[in-house]
């Protein structure tokens, strides 16, 4: 076996799609370097200054916990990830930010109390450039590698059944598994040297820029995503071997090999999703606009129905349960519409767990902490912290005897100063174990392809004429 | 002679599997992305139709002139042709007010918001991706053992004994394998317009199917492009093998990989950081203008008092309602101003000696506003054309090194969808935005009664100008992509012709 793989070996290491293939994925990651390495620091910058400047903010309001209760704690920025060499993961189209801020008209004459908000707009909508993939690793991998693995595999059986070299190794006394065995070996330590040594190139020189600082937990994500990579390739080249025995001609091989490519790689991901959403629509964004309205029409039109106009001022307890219920009932009404949209999302992308392309893509976003995933976890921490915030701001007025606890009141709360350090504030965290949870069915089906296509390619060659 | 060559490669090609496959696996993408594209693109059409409407309604609300910010709004229809490419027609924002603080550009406009954002993270492929992918990947297959593999079989040793002209052998074959390529284009085509026409919210007028035409040809242009790279390699290559890996690195390349470097490469080009410096001049601008309106107010009398000593947002009246104090500040797109008012239902007896020095004071202030917009203008249409069109425009440049990027360019101008298209539409804004002041300085708006008060008569909103957009004619979408035309059709007679020359001196 190991015979066949070394000769396989040489065979492609001396052929012009070696040569290209290297050529090619040089070029790639000396891009995805270049652009990690020139971004990455601006990025953080701005992360730095968007998240000081909002801690700044909060820690101005602390001269009162009425103020505290009624503006909020301001905005939630999303920490960039330090792995966003790895996937880009559409950052572009994703809100960066979430805004614990008071929005709303004034109610009963009275400033009402902050709530949670998703914004919708996205910073691409200022974006006149053409559209492009950005040439992270998952672009490189996804794409290209898997494009490369087909162009190694393509004749690997068919083009040694056309030349009569086949039935010469197979006249020996070897069994066909290790044959075909043989044959994966030999392409998969061919693609990856090139593949591995730019790998290694990239990590090498991220590495050891001043402006990054990859963590051990940076360094196990990635190792993770390399053994991802081997199982993508290795599913190509299955995928390859497959086909190449099951067609016995390369010309025709490649032709089936590459409409297969092109479908599954290129056009499935993306039109299956936009399929899929449509099985789960939310409610329209003015149909909920209206309902938002007419819910807080309706809260205030009972409101004044109690306690008429506000000629006649109402007891301050009266008073605080209102806007503080008016606060949580809008909050809970944004999340129940983020949840819809969230759903969408995730049905869309369930669709797309067809093509392994698209699983692939999914790992990739997932443990390099970034895309739709990541932002579920932001969009999780930020109601965390919304819980938090307002524990902090109940908990502090439970503790001055003089107060009403009356939150969103201003006379019916604690008077006294609040130490700016004591309150919290908001931490964009990342947790392996959670991305790990979210893709561990993405990871099996990753893997159960990867079976059903080794087994098809052993099926196919062992029952193969010669 | 020529026509029995012809006939001998097309049956040769119409009877292969990969012909089969191609025309298969063509239509299937078509047809489910021109499904899905058509309901996206009923969506957006619903949404505009509903945000027209409602825009309609809500600045009929309004009884006083200065509350017509944020109502009186401009929205971009979508184009029925985006199916065919979608170019920025999604991707841009399709809803801008129209106001005389700023001077309305595509960065100023905001979207609908009926789509949910995360949706946004799928790409939306439009035909035009379709065929630039797959047919060039055919036409590659097709092309890459034209001549080599007739070379290697000793066929083409075997056509040459016969007294055919080398040049003839090389058209015959390109003429069949176009023939083939043109099958899969034309009923996918065909069967995406059957399927528009079943929707009955898409029009296609007459010009509509010119610019169709249009990108029908440039495709042709396209496929055959890359037949004639396929050929090309097929015929200074010896072997088939050779020919084919070549081929398939080649499309790599120019589909696949170069579009996305080169544009990530001018993403990371620095450029010049004028955005800061613009910016600091457009503020010190309206600042210049805010202090000496609140000098002009301090020093007045009567609306000095009436404004909180020159220091509030609109004016203190009896019968005065609601103030308002509406600002923008963006300093990545360059837009700052600021606006105040007030709105009074009904002017009391007391204060209405004031009113025509209010009125007065209006006319001072709006015309001052407008220009000041005006010179803030000088400095921010430069400034966001460095900042966001260069670089774009760069980009598109760029792009069209590779016979992929010739190609969405020029279907995007046949479409209507590009940069340029979008921006006719920001310009009309702008004119009908001049078109509205110029209505407000004839009938004397800015100083009139109405501006603040609806006692005397209200807004007559029906006698402001409308807003209409017209698309682009054929002729204007014919003029902007016959350049990339012109280039494709050169390439593809340069490589003809260097084809030619490399098959008649080759030995065989």
């Amino acid at each position: 076996m190991w015979h066949i793989a070394k000769r396989e070996l040489y065979d492609n290491l001396n052929s012009l799609r070696f040569a290209l293939a290297t050529v090619l994925l040089l070029a790639l990651m000396l891009t995805n370097t270049v652009l990690y390495l020139r971004e990455h620091p601006k990025r953080i910058q701005a992360y730095h200054n968007a998240a000081s400047g909002a801690v700044k903010t909060l820690e101005g309001r602390s001269t009162s916990l009425y103020r505290l209760a009624t503006e909020g704690p301001g905005d939630l920025h999303k920490a960039p990830s330090l792995l966003r060499f790895c996937a880009e993961g559409d950052e572009a189209f994703l809100p960066t930010h979430a805004s614990g801020a008071n929005f709303v008209r004034r109610i009963a004459d009275r400033t009402p109390i902050w709530r949670m908000g998703y914004p919708q707009e996205t910073p691409n909508l200022r974006n006149i450039r053409p559209d492009f993939a950005t040439l992270d690793w998952a672009f490189i991998v996804g794409y290209v590698l898997s494009f490369i693995a087909i162009l190694f595999t393509f004749d690997a059986i068919s083009g040694e059944l056309e030349r009569g070299t086949l039935r010469l190794t197979l006249a020996n006394a070897i069994p066909r598994h290790t044959v075909l065995m043989g044959k994966f070996l030999g392409v998969f330590i061919s693609i990856n040297i090139p593949f591995t040594i730019v790998v290694l190139m990239n990590l090498i020189l991220i590495s050891t820029s001043d402006a990054v600082q990859l963590n051990p937990e940076a360094w196990g994500r990635l190792g993770i995503l390399y053994s991802v990579i081997i199982l993508y390739i290795c599913l190509f080249i299955a995928l390859g071997l497959l086909i190449s025995a099951a067609v016995r001609e390369s010309g025709v091989s490649l032709v089936v090999l590459l409409l297969i490519w092109v479908s599954f790689v290129v056009f499935m991901p993306n039109t299956l999703a936009s399929i899929g959403s449509r099985t789960l629509v939310p409610i329209a964004y003015e149909e909920f606009w209206t309902q938002r309205i007419r819910l807080a029409d309706a809260a205030r039109a009972a409101y004044r129905d109690k306690y008429g106009d506000s000629q006649i001022t109402p007891s301050v307890h009266v008073l605080g349960e209102y806007v503080t219920t008016e606060a949580e009932e809008h909050e809970r009404y944004n999340a129940s519409y983020l949840k819809q949209q969230i759903e969408q999302g995730k049905r869309a992308r369930a669709i797309t767990r067809i093509s392994p392309a698209a699983i692939v893509q999914r790992l990739f976003e997932s443990f390099a902490g970034t895309g739709f995933e990541r932002h579920l976890q932001f969009i999780e921490n930020a109601q965390r912290y919304t819980r938090e915030y307002r524990e902090f701001v109940v908990d502090t007025d439970r503790a001055d005897p003089e107060s009403l606890h009356l939150i969103g009141i201003q006379e019916g709360m604690s008077q006294k100063p609040v130490n700016p350090e004591a309150i919290p504030k908001f931490k964009d965290t990342l947790s392996l174990s959670r991305d790990f949870d979210a893709v561990a069915t993405d990871l099996l089906l990753l893997v159960l392809f990867l079976g059903v296509l080794v087994s098809g390619a052993y099926l196919a060659f062992v029952r193969l004429e010669i | 002679m020529l026509l029995t060559l012809i006939r001998r490669e097309l049956l040769d090609n119409l009877m292969t599997f990969r012909f089969a496959a191609a025309v298969f696996i063509t239509l299937l993408l078509v047809v489910a992305n021109t499904v899905v594209l058509l309901k996206d693109y009923e969506q957006r059409l619903t949404a505009y139709n509903t945000a027209t409407q409602e825009s309609y309604q809500r600045l009929r609300e309004e009884k006083t002139y200065s509350y017509y910010i944020g109502k009186l709004v401009a929205h971009r229809p979508p184009n029925p042709l985006s199916i065919f490419n979608l170019g920025l027609d999604k991707q841009v924002g399709n809803k801008i007010n129209v106001y005389h603080g700023f001077v309305p550009t595509i960065w100023d406009a905001e979207k609908h918001r009926s789509d949910n954002p995360f949706l946004n993270l799928f790409t939306s492929i439009d035909i035009a991706l379709v065929f630039q992918g797959i047919l060039s990947l055919l036409a590659l297959i097709f092309a890459y053992d034209a001549l080599a593999g007739e070379r290697e079989r000793g066929t083409l040793r075997l056509v040459l004994t016969h007294p055919i002209r080398r040049g003839y052998i090389l058209f015959a074959k390109y003429i069949s394998a176009m023939l083939c390529l043109l099958v899969p284009l034309l009923i996918s085509l065909l069967l995406s317009i059957v399927l528009l026409t079943t929707s009955t919210t898409i029009f296609l007028s007459t010009n509509d199917f010119l610019r169709l035409g249009g990108i029908v040809l440039t495709s042709l242009l396209y496929v055959s492009l890359f037949y004639l790279i396929g050929m090309w390699i097929s015929a200074m290559t010896r072997r088939t093998s050779t020919a084919l890996m070549l081929c398939m690195f080649v499309w790599g390349f120019l589909v696949l990989v170069y579009p996305n470097l080169i544009l990530t490469a001018v993403e990371i080009t620095p450029q010049p950081d004028t955005q800061a410096s613009a910016y600091n001049q457009i503020k010190q601008m309206w600042e210049e203008f805010d202090r000496e309106n609140k000098q002009l107010l301090r020093n007045d009398p009567v609306l000095g008092p009436l404004s909180r000593d020159g220091e509030g947002w609109g004016f203190y009246v009896e019968g005065g309602e609601y103030t308002f104090g509406m600002s923008e500040d963006k300093p990545s797109i360059l837009l700052y101003f600021f606006q105040t008012g007030f709105y009074a239902g009904k002017i009391g007896a007391e204060s209405e000696p004031q009113v025509p020095r209010l009125q007065n004071y209006y006319r001072f202030y709006n015309r001052e506003t407008v220009n000041t917009v005006q010179r803030t203008w000088l400095v921010r249409e430069p400034a966001l054309e460095a900042i966001y069109i260069h670089p774009a425009n760069l980009g598109r440049t760029l792009l069209k090194f590779s016979p992929a990027g010739l190609y969405d360019a020029a279907t995007e101008a046949w479409a209507g969808t590009n940069l340029e298209d979008i921006q006719d539409f920001f310009n009309a804004v702008q004119r009908y935005r001049r078109a509205v002041l110029d209505y407000f300085d004839d009938e004397k708006i800015f100083e009139s009664r109405q501006w603040f008060a609806a006692d005397h008569g209200t807004a007559d909103w029906d006698a402001l100008p409308q807003f209409s957009f017209q698309r682009s004619g054929v002729d204007v979408n014919a003029k902007r992509a016959l350049p990339d035309l012109f280039l494709l059709l050169m390439t593809n007679l340069i490589l003809f012709t260097v084809i030619f020359l490399i098959f008649v001196r080759s030995e065989v």
